[in-house]
This record gives structure tokens, C-alpha cells and sequence, in this order.
């Protein structure tokens, strides 16, 4: 196997005028530039449908748009040779204005940092860097401002942190024989990798093979093919060697990050703090691709909508490039930004009315029979199940909600105060009629000789303990011991096709469809046996024998006619007729609300300004609590990166589009164990809750677990200190600077 | 990625200190943690490393002449777990609980710290207020530098290229002497510090304060000490009106810049509050004890 590494660009914004690869290629290495690869433009990530998907994207740059960006890369027989070669390559670069602010980069005369993209197979011109934009309105906005009794709003800022997942990108390619490539990529969606790579290399699908690989995390940085994939395998390509190619983290940490925002929102509300209606205007920084700004312009609203009941509501929202790493999805897909600036006026209309903001909260929340549209305009359901009000009020009774100070009452050095947060994420995409996103989702099961079971879906698991779920699934729909089913490894020319496991639609989309298939094949188990029983199908039905270990075919009128399923299978085998095994797509109609509720209490310092987390309360709605211990670790995993972007992580670019960390984790802040609250100070628990679409009744809770986790430290901090922040992360230093205007303020009073 | 170098390691001191006299293209390698990190950032390019950190003569922590000497090559767990730290080095102790992580506290060595010459190194305020030197090594020569003298800049110390710091000593505090260190990371672990602050108080007898020193990390080019503060306090009673002041004083001796880490305003406001602290508990710790 050969190892390959990228030339990355140490500009943030430049055209390529010139490489020279001679060296490079006089120590033996194969080497790659604009000119080797495919002139196909796409999009890393296609959930979007094709006709609504911006591609922008080549698989080398020939103008760079960011710092880090790919612009040649090399293979050779070792990383160290690679490493050499790759830093002989001379590039000449014409360099460009670099524009880090989405505001400046929107002004006239602002450099262009696209001429134009791919709108589907149209090419459109990007005007003043805009990707794209988005105006929703619904109900009579002017009359709700109008009639309202009080008005909130604030700006906030939000940043963008990098998703600090396990193991960095990471691809090995093998081209085949037969002209394919197999691959091995960390991937979210071993399918889509497929189709992408098909598609730019021109490799018809059933040539290109892509295997699931176990990964540690990902936090959305691989629901796109990730750039070191395709890079690899046109390497592969060129050398018709098996190549691997990882990005060092230093190199990860330039390569994708969340959204950064600015969110200004309103909102209106009468006396009696019914809520009439809201405003919204959003400027997304989505860096130097688009990679889904379109759907996040719609969720971002759609977040709005489905956190609380808002009859009237007035949206706009504008994707803006700049020189810095491309944005994608992390952790809620622009969920946490809009529940931190929507839970922060929430609780500043309630402060103002004077009336306690949990009850605010439950006389708002968008709950039972409500309708939800989280994913966006064209994803809508009815709410189904609702563990809300159990949650908050259990919380509420946990943390010592009612006895929590008056907001800024507390004196001294350290100041205590206490926060709620609530939210939710979807469970999946998935709506009545097909939207802009596709989600579905499949699977088989099949039946083995010996009466267990294999499952076989494209599903991949991100350490969330997700495949664990969909065997539980296929265990509970079989009547087969778990320890007898068995999820079998992956890839793309055995398993139909998984969209994604993102959107917290594993276990709800994913084990949907194990439980669609799981559900087909015991028709198929009922009516084979039948066959053998002499009797109907539907006088047959199954159960799980503990003393046999085995699932048993039984009619419970006539006892003695029985089949146990290793009997059943063996004979279909010995009697040479088949396989009992079935096939599913499964598109879920519902995209039902994780809830999730989050208090936490907090300890500021008011002469460091430091923030210490004394304890946290959490509640999850996700329905039927498949695994207890992988759920309750989502939630505190969901605690530990909510706190960090509440507290610590910031990822800044200083004016010439440089990443001020360089990329070194030392000064990236993500929040370590001993951040957490102690172990007795932080209780996750669940809502006793049924969520009727999900299989046997679960939901999502992933997402879900972070969405609110920042809009409770905000709250927290403004209950212990007196002062509403509406920038993250809030840093020691801001707390201070804060802390002292607060004091003159008073002074001048 | 790390760049290509040779490693030399030698078996004993006086090979290191040949090989190191051979060119002036060698750079000492001990635990690697600062240096490994700028290779892979191409922020420093020798060809060739000489490891140290394997050298027992560089290792280990003992009683010499009424002094405390300490290896270069000691690790920072080391220093943790060290009786004779522990009871001499209190700060440093201290200091070495809070450093970086369990990982780096196994490679890491209080030579590289200071060698390195980083404002925010957190050995060096309580080395400082120990009065340490800095024992300094070549083929043919010899010398001994006050820790005030070694580092004089950011990333620059008095070290020729062709020296090895073979050793860290300071003289044994008096008997009931107090030492103490505190850091402020953006985190609780695993942060470089954004400040740091060590304080000795030596003798305290009569309830005045008869030496008291005070050094401050990360607030300016070096480690530094506060020595306008150091004077006010020396001599008399700890009251909370000289502690405030002399904490001004402290905050004034600074030259913070600012950085990812935090701002020069916000590093002088917190070291006025974090002096007047550590003062404070210092001042009720010592009338406790008398008591
Ligand atoms: C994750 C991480 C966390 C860190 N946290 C902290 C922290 O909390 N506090 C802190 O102070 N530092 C921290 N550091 C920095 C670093 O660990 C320390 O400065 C450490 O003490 C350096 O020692 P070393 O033995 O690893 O030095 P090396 O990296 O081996 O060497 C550093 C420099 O000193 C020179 N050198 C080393 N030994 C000698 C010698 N005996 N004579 C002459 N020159 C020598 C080397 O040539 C090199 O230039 C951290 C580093 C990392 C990677």
C-alpha cells in the first residue's frame, strides 16, 4: 500500500497560477494537480435533491478559498517519502483579498469568491458572495407585532467550532482490476461516498465498492464525503497502487467546522405571555463551500417554528461565503444556534412579564398534536408523543428550580444561579411527501439455519451504539435472542441504500426500516411454517423460548404444533427450497421531536470570570429507551459539547484567513472530563413516552442531547450574575469585561 | 508530520556534551513535548537531535550543600511524587500537579520547560520564588545563572547552543517557609496557562512578614517578579490595605499582551484579584498556624 498526503494551501484566498511537481516525481512519487482530476464540480454532500444542491466543489482547487485547501497531492511507497515529495512541489499563487466576515464580504466591490457554481446542471452567478437565500413568512406578522403587548430581541453571535471528532478524515482506496475502487473511508453514508465517487470518476456504481468502517465520532463531519476521499482515490487512480491517505489533526482542524451565525430574532408577545409572533433575520457564514446552505437557510426557521408555537412569522436567511473552513452540519444542524438565541428571549420575555419561564416554556412549546416542521418548511408532522412537561417539571424539582436566586441578586465573589434549557432535534427528515432532503432509510434480515439471524443495513454507528439498537430491534421483532442476531459488516455492493445516519434518525429511520424488514420476514417465517404445519399463516405467530434459546412458531390453540425456527430453517435448506430473508426501504412519514430538557447550575467567578458547572440536570424524550446506558451516555456526551460551545470553544481566523490556533488542539478548548460536573451531580433520566411511528415506540436523542445545552449556561449565567449574553463561547475574559460595564453602570447611576 | 532528523543518543553526560560541541546545527531533545510539536510546524528545523532525557545523570532529585539540585532530565511527574520537593519545592509541587496533562507530565522535563523559554512555562514562577539557578554545561566550560537571568525573552535564553542545563538548584528554604502557585487556564486541565502567579513567604515569626516573593508567569516577555510589590510587603504585618496595594503593584509590574488565550487588560485585572487572593489566604493560613 502506498500513503499519499496533500499539498494544502497555505493562502486563504489565491488562484493557482502555476505547480511545479518535478521534484516531487524525481524521488518516485506519483503526484496529482488540477490537471489530473475530473473537471466535475459537485457537492461533498448530497442529501439535498439534485435539483435544489449548489456544487461548487473540485476534487483539487484551482483557486484556493481557504486556508488548507487541497491544491496537488502525492503518493509514494512511505509517509515519510510522501511527506518529502509533497513539500518539493512549488506552487506559485496569485494571491487574492481574503474575506473572513460574512457582513464585509456581502459589501459591493468585495472580492468575488465565486464567479458562479452549479445550481443542479445550471450554471448561476454568485452575486456579492451570496450562496444563497431564503424568505418564509406565515400568519399576518405586522398585525401580531402590533397587537403584541412586548416585544424582546437580541443579535447573537454565534461561532464556528470545529467538530472535534475521534479519528481525523481518513480514506484507503484499492483500485480494482476490473477498473473499480474499493474504499474504506470514515464516512457517515458509505452510499453516498458511492454515488459521489461514481459519478466524478466516471465508474459505474456497481465498480465501486465503499465498506463501512467502524469510527469513533463524527459529529457531522462526515455526513459529506469528506475531501481526503476523493483526493485518495484519484491517487489510487493514477498509481494503481492501494493508497491510504489521513489527515493529521492539525490538518482536520482547518478542513470543516459548524455554522457560524448571526441571528437577530423578535419576539412578540401578549400579557398573558402567549406568544403571537417572530422575526428573524440570519447570516450564515458558510466559509468557502456550500455544502448544504439551502436546507440549513430552511431549518434554521424551522427550529424556530417547532420550539414554540409562533402563528406569525417572518424569516429571512443569507448563506454568505467567506475564506474559511466550509461549514457543515455538527450536532444539530444550526439547531443549537437558533435554540440558544430563542431560549435566551424566552427567558427575557418571562423576566419582563414577570412570570416564571418554565411556565412560559409549557403554555408555548410546540407539544402533543402540534404541528412540527423542524426540517423545514416541507418536512411537517403532528407531534405524537410528548414527555415535555414530565421532564421539566422533574428537572425543575431536581435542581431546586423554585428556590434558584432572583436574576443578578447574588453577591460576593462567586455567584450561583441556575438554567433551563429546552429543545428537541428531529427524529430523521422524513415527512408525508418527499422535501428538499432525501431520508430513507434500508435493511434485510435473513434467517439462518441455526435460528439466528443476520442484519444487514448500510447503517453506519458513530460510537452511539447505534447498530447495538438496530439488533435489539430485530431481536425484539423476531422473538430470536439478541445474542443470537448478529449485525454483519457493510458495504455498498451487498446492502440496499441508507441515506445517512444523521439528523438523530438512527434508531428511529434506521431501525425503522430493521423493523419494516424484520417484520416481512416474519410474515415470510408465519407462512413458510404454515406450509410445514399444515395450517394458515395468520393461526401461526411467534415467541422467544428462553429455554431453547431459541424463537418457536407456535399456534396457541393447538400446543404440540410447534416449529422452532433453527427447525424451520434447516428444512427449507435440506429440502433445497430457500433462504428466508427479506428486503426493505423504509422512508419514515414523521420526523417526531427528541425532546430534551437541560438544567444546569452554575458557580461564576466574578474575579476570574470563570464558569464552574456545579450540576446538571437532564431529560430526554426519545419514546422507548432502546439501550439505557448508550442513551445516557448521548445525553452527557450532548452536556460535554454543549458546555464547550457554551464555554470554551472558539475556532478564530485572523483577517488574512488564518486559523489562529494553527489547528493545535492545546488552544482549541473542547471541554475535558474535568469540566463535567461530578458524577453525583449529574443525573440524565428519561420521560415515560410512546412514540407511535417509531419502532416499538423509540425516537431519536442524539442532537437532541447538545441542541439546548448553551441556551441553559447563558441562563444560568445571567441568573448567577445579573447579565444576558448573546455570544458564544462566553469566555472568562467577556464575563469580566461584562461584569465591569455592569459596575460602571451603576456608578453612573 | 514530523520532518526528517537524525537522532543521536548518547550513553553519558560527557558524550552528549561532545556531541552537542560538534555543530552548532544540534538541538538537545529531553521530553520532546515542546519540541516535537514545533518540528511538526516546521516552526524549528534542526538536523539533528541529541536525546538527553535518557541520561541518568540528568535524572533525580537530591540534597547538595544546603541546596535542593534537581536533574534537567527530571520529569514533571517526577517532581510531583518527590518527597524532597514536596517539602522544599512547595510551589513547584504545586505547579507540577497542574501542568498539562498525565501524559505530558511523564515525558515532559523541567530543563526543556525552562530551556524552551515560554512566558507561561509553569515551573519557572516557583523556581523563581525558590531563588533557583540554572546550572549550565558545555564540553569545556561551566557556569551557574540566576533563573532571573536565564530566560530574556520570549523563546530566548542565555544558553549557548553548545550548553546543556545539566541541573535546576535552589537553596534550601528555612524551616516553616510557605510556598504556593496558582495557574488560570481556559480550562481545568490540559491548558497552558493564560497566568500564573507563585508565592514564597520566608520567616514568619512576629507575624510581620520578614521575605515574601512574588512571581508572575505569562504576563509578560519572561517570567517575571514583582519586585516593587515584593518591597512594600517586606518587613511588615500583611494587613488586607498593603495586600491590596502591593497587588497593584503586581499587576503594574506586568507587560501582558494579549493573545488566543486571552487580552493584556484582561491578564492585569485578574492578576490584581488572584495576588490579593493568594495574599490573603497566605496572611490567615500563617496567624492560623500560630494559633
Ligand atoms: C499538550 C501539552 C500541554 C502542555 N501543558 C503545559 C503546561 O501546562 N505547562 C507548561 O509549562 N508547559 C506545558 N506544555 C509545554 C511543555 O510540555 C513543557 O514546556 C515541557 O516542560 C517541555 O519539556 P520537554 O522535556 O518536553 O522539552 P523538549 O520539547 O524536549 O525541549 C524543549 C526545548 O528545550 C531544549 N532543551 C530541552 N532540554 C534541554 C536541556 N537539558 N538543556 C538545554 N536545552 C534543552 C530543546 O532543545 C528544545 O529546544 C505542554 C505541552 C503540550 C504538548
Amino acid at each position: 500500500m502506498l500513503h499519499g498526503r496533500v499539498l494544502s494551501s497555505p493562502y486563504a484566498h489565491a488562484h493557482v497560477k502555476r505547480i511545479d511537481t518535478s521534484a516531487a516525481k524525481a524521488m518516485g512519487a506519483v503526484v496529482i494537480t488540477f490537471d489530473d482530476i475530473p473537471t466535475v464540480r459537485y457537492n461533498e454532500r448530497i442529501i439535498t435533491i439534485p435539483s435544489v444542491l449548489h456544487k461548487d466543489h473540485y476534487v483539487l482547487a484551482d483557486k484556493v478559498r481557504r486556508m488548507g485547501e487541497a491544491v496537488a497531492a502525492v503518493t509514494a511507497e512511505t509517509e515519510e517519502l510522501a511527506e518529502r515529495a509533497v513539500r518539493a512541489i512549488k506552487v506559485e499563487y496569485d494571491v487574492l483579498p481574503v474575506l473572513t466576515d460574512p457582513i464585509e464580504a456581502m459589501k459591493p466591490g468585495a472580492a468575488p469568491i465565486y464567479d458562479t457554481v452549479l445550481l443542479g446542471e445550471n450554471e448561476i452567478e454568485i452575486d456579492h458572495n451570496i450562496a444563497c437565500d431564503r424568505s418564509i413568512e406565515q400568519g399576518n406578522v405586522d398585525r401580531a407585532f402590533a397587537e403584541a403587548d412586548l416585544v424582546v430581541e437580541g443579535t447573537f453571535n454565534l461561532s464556528k467550532v470545529y467538530h472535534a471528532q475521534m479519528e481525523t478524515k481518513s480514506a484507503i482506496c484499492r483500485p480494482e482490476p476490473n477498473g473499480g475502487l474499493t474504499v474504506w473511508p470514515t464516512t457517515q453514508s458509505i452510499h453516498n461516498v458511492r454515488i459521489l465517487l461514481g459519478q466524478i470518476f466516471d465508474i459505474p456504481l456497481s465498480k465501486v465498492n465503499v465498506k463501512r468502517v467502524p469510527i469513533g465520532g463524527t459529529f457531522g463531519s462526515s455526513i459529506q464525503m469528506n475531501p481526503p476521499i476523493p483526493i485518495c482515490a484519484a491517487l489510487a487512480l493514477k498509481a494503481h497502487r492501494p493508497v491510504k491517505l489521513t489527515l493529521t489533526r492539525e490538518e482536520d482542524a482547518h478542513d470543516h467546522t459548524r455554522y457560524g451565525e448571526q441571528i437577530h430574532l423578535q419576539l412578540a408577545a401578549k400579557k398573558d405571555g402567549t406568544l403571537t409572533g417572530a422575526k428573524m433575520e440570519a447570516i450564515v457564514d458558510i466559509g468557502a463551500h456550500n455544502i448544504q446552505a439551502y436546507s440549513f437557510l430552511g431549518v434554521t426557521v424551522g427550529w424556530l417554528v417547532s420550539l414554540y408555537k409562533i402563528p406569525s412569522v417572518r424569516y429571512h436567511g443569507t448563506a454568505v461565503y467567506t475564506n474559511k473552513a466550509p461549514s457543515c452540519a455538527m450536532q444539530g444542524f444550526g439547531n443549537p444556534q437558533v435554540t440558544f438565541a430563542t431560549e435566551s428571549l424566552i427567558e427575557e420575555l418571562a423576566e419582563k412579564l414577570d412570570i416564571d419561564s418554565l411556565e412560559l416554556r409549557l403554555k408555548n412549546y410546540v407539544g402533543m398534536g402540534d404541528t412540527f416542521w423542524g426540517q423545514g418548511p416541507l418536512v411537517r408532522s403532528i407531534v405524537n408523543s410528548d414527555g415535555v412537561p414530565e421532564l421539566l417539571h422533574r428537572g425543575a424539582k431536581a435542581i431546586g428550580w423554585n428556590d434558584r436566586p432572583k436574576s443578578g441578586s447574588e453577591t460576593g465573589r462567586f455567584r450561583s444561579g441556575i438554567g433551563l434549557g429546552r429543545g428537541f432535534h428531529t427524529s430523521g427528515a422524513g415527512a408525508p411527501q418527499p422535501g428538499d432532503v432525501i431520508d430513507f432509510s434500508g435493511a434485510m434480515v435473513k434467517l439462518n439455519v441455526d435460528g439466528s439471524v443476520d442484519v444487514i443495513t448500510a447503517l453506519m454507528d458513530h460510537g452511539g451504539g447505534t447498530l447495538e439498537a438496530l439488533n435489539r430491534i430485530a431481536s425484539e421483532a423476531l422473538c430470536v435472542p439478541l445474542d443470537k442476531v448478529n449485525m454483519a459488516p457493510a458495504e455498498t455492493c451487498s446492502t440496499v441504500y441508507d441515506c445517512v445516519t444523521h439528523a438523530t434518525r438512527g434508531v428511529y429511520a434506521g431501525g425503522g426500516a430493521v423493523l419494516k424488514a424484520a417484520t416481512t420476514l416474519r410474515e415470510e417465517i408465519l407462512t413458510t411454517a404454515a406450509h410445514y404445519l399444515n395450517t394458515q399463516a395468520h393461526a401461526l405467530t411467534l415467541r422467544l423460548d428462553e429455554e431453547l434459546g431459541q424463537g418457536v412458531v407456535y399456534t396457541p390453540s393447538i400446543p404440540d404444533l410447534t416449529m422452532t425456527l433453527s427447525e424451520l430453517a434447516t428444512r427449507c435448506w435440506s429440502e433445497s427450497w430457500k433462504t428466508i430473508a427479506a428486503v426493505e426501504s423504509y422512508r419514515p412519514v414523521h420526523c417526531p421531536p427528541a425532546y430534551v430538557t437541560v438544567f444546569v447550575e452554575v458557580k461564576v467567578d466574578t474575579w476570574t470570570g470563570l464558569v464552574h458547572t456545579v450540576k446538571a440536570v437532564m431529560g430526554s424524550d426519545c419514546g422507548t429507551v432502546i439501550c439505557p446506558k448508550m442513551a445516557i451516555g448521548q445525553l452527557e456526551g450532548g452536556l460535554s459539547k454543549g458546555m464547550g460551545y457554551a464555554l470554551y470553544e472558539s475556532n478564530a481566523w485572523n483577517t488574512d484567513g488564518q486559523l489562529i490556533s494553527g489547528g493545535y488542539w492545546i488552544d482549541s478548548k473542547t471541554s475535558g472530563i474535568s469540566e463535567s460536573p461530578r458524577i453525583d451531580a449529574l443525573a440524565a433520566s428519561f420521560a415515560h413516552s410512546y412514540e407511535p411511528s417509531g419502532p416499538f415506540g423509540a425516537k431519536g436523542i442524539g442532537e437532541a442531547a447538545m441542541n439546548p445545552v448553551a441556551a441553559a449556561y447563558a441562563n444560568a449565567i445571567r441568573n448567577a450574575i445579573g447579565i444576558r449574553f448573546y455570544e458564544l463561547p462566553i469566555t472568562p475574559e467577556r464575563i469580566l469585561i461584562a461584569l465591569k460595564k455592569k459596575e460602571r453602570m451603576h456608578e453612573q447611576e | 508530520m514530523l520532518p526528517e532528523f537524525e537522532l543521536l543518543m548518547p550513553r553519558t553526560l560527557p558524550e552528549a556534551l561532545e556531541m552537542m560541541d560538534e555543530s552548532s546545527k544540534v538541538m538537545p531533545l529531553a521530553g520532546g513535548t515542546n519540541l516535537l510539536v514545533d518540528l511538526r510546524g516546521r516552526l524549528s528545523r534542526p538536523q539533528t537531535l541529541i536525546n538527553i532525557g535518557g541520561l541518568d545523570e540528568l535524572r533525580g532529585v537530591r540534597v547538595e550543600d544546603g541546596y535542593i539540585v534537581v536533574g534537567s532530565a527530571a520529569t514533571i511527574a517526577d517532581l510531583k511524587r518527590n518527597a524532597l520537593i514536596a517539602k522544599h519545592g512547595q510551589a513547584l509541587r504545586q505547579a507540577a500537579t497542574v501542568f498539562a496533562n498525565p501524559l505530558i507530565r511523564n515525558r515532559a522535563t523541567i530543563g526543556g520547560n525552562l530551556a524552551y523559554g515560554s512566558p507561561a512555562a509553569d515551573a519557572a514562577p516557583p523556581l523563581l520564588v525558590l531563588g533557583a539557578e540554572v546550572e549550565l554545561l558545555s564540553k569545556d566550560t561551566r557556569r551557574t545563572v540566576p533563573l532571573e537571568e536565564f530566560i530574556t525573552g520570549v523563546r530566548k535564553t542565555v544558553r549557548h547552543p553548545r550548553e546543556l542545563i545539566t541541573a535546576i538548584r535552589w537553596p534550601i528554604p528555612p524551616e516553616g517557609s510557605v510556598g504556593v502557585f496558582r495557574k488560570l487556564g481556559l480550562r481545568k486541565a490540559d491548558a497552558i496557562s493564560v497566568l500564573s502567579i507563585a508565592v514564597m513567604l520566608l520567616h514568619m515569626d512576629t507575624g510581620d512578614c520578614d521575605q515574601l516573593r512574588i512571581a508572575l508567569g505569562a504576563v509578560a516577555p519572561t517570567p517575571i517578579r514583582a519586585a516593587a510589590a515584593e518591597d512594600l510587603l517586606d518587613g511588615g504585618p500583611l494587613t488586607p490595605e498593603v495586600i491590596a496595594q502591593a497587588a497593584q503593584l503586581a499587576s503594574e509590574a506586568t507587560q501582558a499582551i494579549g493573545d488566543i488565550r486571552g487580552s493584556a487588560a484582561y491578564r492585569k485585572r485578574v492578576i490584581t484579584a488572584l495576588v490579593q487572593r493568594l495574599l490573603t489566604n497566605l496572611a490567615k493560613d500563617t496567624k492560623e498556624k500560630k494559633h
